[in-house]
């Protein structure tokens, strides 16, 4: 058992080397785009597993949450010229409240009334954004979207001339949403949000405040949600109603999360990985043949997952890992069970 | 006289115009197993839902340890130390046993270590420990009411509620379940069940509770209740004697 503990050990550190070297490989700053995107994705898909995977509660409007981040920030930054470094902490704070303000009446609801109250909630601010163009001083900028004031390279703007700073600074986010995940996982309140995820009536009565567990995770989700749409709005500069607080930015976190693998720690950053790769290659390879062929066949690729491995690739991984396990020992029943609950 | 560890005032509820508990009455001293009987919808698993919080009562109080827990939601009376299973049981299908019992365990600490050592002694002592990485949702049905008894025990009950734990269970499972309940109650905690098998609650229980149509009929030793007329006809119709 120490032996495989140590195996995956030097595994993950080859892999997180690996990762740091990478932009001494890749020069061309269109595939380092690429790459900035996939982890983007892969850190955003992390921050809705563990309300939605976790604590099992099906959050569709998290946009809501990359809009407050992104757009507080940078209306601090344009009006005040306050740092991201500093403003993405507000931005955090007011996603953290609007998570309080939507599960604090349905989270004592059962059913699907959390997941019709974010749609609903999520419609509303991206049709507010849309039609405001100023409160007061502060320039939302409405559909024609927000532009980032241009300070040229800047460290404490967070604006580079290079990707490179941003893909370590996209990789840093990306090592600590796992780090938390996984903490958050092994932690009272991961076994907290998983029982209350398996049947709400039955934690309660182990003594599990079930509002109170869930609110705490949604607000985890939001605060670090929200610190990705900062990292979206540094690194674009310029924010889109519909793109930044869209279904699209929603649906996208919920996809991605589903068919990694809800509820594992690495699940939402597999998913996120490969499935927005995969986009984005036949968006490059067949984008310009047939308007929307590349989205179509996106499209089916998602279907075709949920349809054949509703469980995500985890669940591949761990079947897999299972047989493996069988054909090596000679058993393995007992540690594949512990594998599958515990990735 | 031993100490009153649960008492119910008048608890009453209705649902519309069916009073399913009516003005119960009763008092559980420390150390003691109460067996709660009755036919089918005499509102015994409603009871328990009172005690612990699920449903409010319309009318009447219920006391623990001397102090007021009415109206407290479910995990605040866990937390005050009553346990409790499901007659539907409620495993946490996608975790494993050890995490099933680890989760009752975090309510005494936030340690993650303490919870499994906590969690591998209730393992034990309800025999599951060879099915500890087992998915809970792989787990047989005398298996599952085990871990169910295990979930609420460890969250450290003084008083443990437990809703027909050996219903479809067979006659050797029976014994075992006995044996198990029994040592239970011995290390302490008060225990009160609900049981359509009478030979095992006679076994185990020293007082039996008798409720027909939401009121208590009868109470008393397991010989008194069982020759109680009241008892004989909730249980067999007014025509029983011409039978």
């Amino acid at each position: 058992m120490t032996g495989l503990i140590n195996k995956n050990r030097i595994i993950i550190a080859g892999l997180v080397i690996l990762m740091c070297l990478l932009p001494m490989v890749v020069t061309k700053p269109y595939y380092m785009h690429v790459i900035i995107m996939c982890i983007l994705w892969a850190y955003l898909a992390s921050c809705w597993n563990i309300i939605g995977g976790y604590a099992g509660q099906l959050s569709l409007g998290h946009g809501i949450y990359t809009a407050a981040g992104a757009y507080i920030t940078m209306i601090l930054f344009n009006t005040y010229g306050l740092s991201p470094w500093l403003g993405m902490f507000i931005g955090g704070g007011v996603a953290v409240l609007m998570s309080f303000i939507i599960g604090f009446p349905t989270f004592k609801l059962r059913g699907a009334y959390y997941a019709l109250a974010t749609v609903a909630i999520a419609e509303a601010i991206v049709v507010l954004i849309n039609n405001t163009g100023h409160v007061g001083q502060y320039v939302v900028g409405g559909a024609e979207g927000l532009i980032v004031k241009m300070v040229g390279n800047s460290p404490a703007a967070i604006q580079f001339n290079s990707k490179i700073p941003y893909y370590y600074i996209v990789l840093f986010m990306l090592f600590m949403i796992i780090f938390i995940s996984k903490w958050v996982k092994e932690s009272k309140l991961g076994y907290y949000l998983v029982a209350l995820r398996e049947d709400e009536d039955a934690a309660a009565a182990m003594g599990i405040n079930v509002r109170r567990n869930k609110l705490i995770a949604a607000a985890i989700s939001a605060f670090f949600t929200a610190l990705g749409g900062v990292f979206y709005a540094v690194l674009i500069r310029y924010l889109e109603p519909n793109a930044i607080a869209g279904a699209t930015m929603s649906n996208q976190m919920v996809f991605l999360t589903i068919v990694g693998g809800a509820g594992t720690v690495l699940g939402p950053v597999i998913g996120g990985i490969l499935l927005s790769l995969v986009s984005e290659v036949i968006r490059f390879y067949l984008g310009g043949q047939l308007m929307g062929l590349h989205l179509f066949i996106y499209g089916l690729i998602v279907m075709l997952m949920i349809i054949f491995q509703p469980k995500g690739i985890m669940d591949l991984v761990d079947r897999i890992k299972r047989k493996r396990g069988k054909q090596d020992q000679g058993e393995g029943g007992a540690s594949s069970a512990r594998d599958a609950s515990g990735a | 006289m031993q100490e009153t560890l649960l008492e119910l005032k008048d608890l009453t509820i209705s649902f519309g115009g069916l009073t399913a508990v009516n003005k119960l009455n009763t008092k559980l001293y420390n150390g003691e197993a109460v067996g709660l009987i009755g036919p089918n919808g005499a509102g015994k698993t409603t009871a328990f839902n009172l005690i612990v919080g699920v449903y409010k009562p319309t009318e009447g109080q219920v006391f623990f340890n001397g102090e007021d827990i009415t109206g407290l939601e479910p995990y605040e009376v866990c937390r005050k130390g009553i346990g409790r299973t499901f007659q539907v049981v409620k495993p946490f299908g996608k975790m494993t046993v050890l995490q099933n019992i680890m989760v009752g365990a975090f309510v005494n600490t936030p340690k993650q270590k303490e919870a499994k050592r906590i969690a591998t002694e209730i393992m034990e002592k309800v025999g599951l420990q060879n099915k500890k990485d087992d998915l809970a949702q792989n787990l047989t049905i005398p298996e599952r009411k085990r871990l169910e008894v295990a979930k609420a025990l460890a969250t450290k009950p003084k008083l443990l509620l437990l809703d027909e734990v050996l219903a479809g269970l067979n006659p050797t499972e029976i014994e075992d379940a006995i044996v198990l309940i029994k040592s239970i109650n011995q290390e302490g905690i008060t225990v009160l069940m609900i049981e359509h098998v009478l030979q095992a609650t006679m076994a185990i229980c020293s007082r039996i509770i008798v409720l027909d149509y939401g009121k208590k009929i009868a109470e008393g030793t397991p010989e008194e209740v069982t020759s109680n007329s009241e008892v004989i006809k909730a249980y067999l119709g007014d025509d029983y004697e011409n039978a």
